[in-house]
């Protein structure tokens, strides 16, 4: 099973609700996934059993796995569009 | 966490500190919040901008950690004139923000839920209208208690 992490500011607010939403579309979509939200502090120890970072924080560094923007989830402008792009990457 | 004491309607401000500054003023005097949570805040925002894109009306969401916070609380405000926030995530674009959601959040793990319910009216663009609409502090708080119990 795929890891898509996501990570925000505080790890209080945004984060959960991104991962909650993207957890809700997976399963939806049929695609087998677990959505781990932390703050950007945690980031570093949790991204290397990651697939997909989704990111609502801005961040110069490359982790080295698909990044695409969570902010999508939280305003539902290109929502779809993101989640295609998602289940595309998890496919692969 | 919701409550119409902390509904302000066409709140004025200089720019985007001062009304961060304002409300952070307001959750303080009210006791929600500790002294150190308006530096929190103010800091927080250039790091991790909240400027959401929204259709409608765009919102900003500024919060900050816990350990600043005394008591849960959302405290809304529509604006007088937009105000820029840099959006989240890029922190690159300007968002004209016309509604600020400002989060005293205490206990991450209880009020998510409480939280999602309200992200989520951020992709209704009829309930921002709605809200942005709205000539009182009850109309805002009639809308809001629908979508969030």
């Amino acid at each position: 099973m795929k890891t898509i992490i996501v990570a925000c500011g505080s790890g209080v607010a945004t984060s959960q609700t991104v991962a909650s939403k993207v957890d809700k579309l997976c399963k939806e979509r049929k695609i087998p996934a677990k959505v781990m939200a932390v703050d950007i502090k945690s980031l570093e120890q949790n991204i290397r059993i990651a697939d997909v970072y989704i990111s609502i924080a801005p961040s110069n560094k490359d982790y080295g796995i698909p990044t695409i923007s969570g902010i999508p989830f939280l305003t539902g402008v290109g929502m779809e569009e993101t989640m295609d792009q998602l289940e595309e990457i998890l496919k692969k | 966490m919701l409550d119409k004491e902390l509904i302000y309607l066409d709140l004025e401000a200089k720019d985007r500190e001062d009304l961060l500054s304002q409300l952070s003023d307001i959750l303080y005097e009210k006791g929600y919040v500790k002294s150190s949570f308006k530096q929190a805040i103010l800091d927080r925002e250039k790091v991790f901008p909240t400027g959401l894109p929204t259709l409608g009306v765009k919102v900003a969401l500024p919060h900050t950690d816990p350990e600043h916070v005394l008591k849960p609380a959302i405290l809304v405000s529509t604006l007088k004139k937009p105000i820029k926030f840099k959006e989240m995530g890029s922190g690159v674009n300007d968002i004209d923000v016309e509604m600020v959601f400002m989060l005293a959040v205490k206990d991450p793990a209880y009020q998510v839920k409480l939280l999602q319910k309200l992200i989520s009216i951020f992709s209704k663009e009829n309930v921002l209208l709605s809200l942005k609409e709205c000539e009182d502090a009850q109309c805002v708080y009639n809308i809001l208690y629908g979508e969030l119990y």
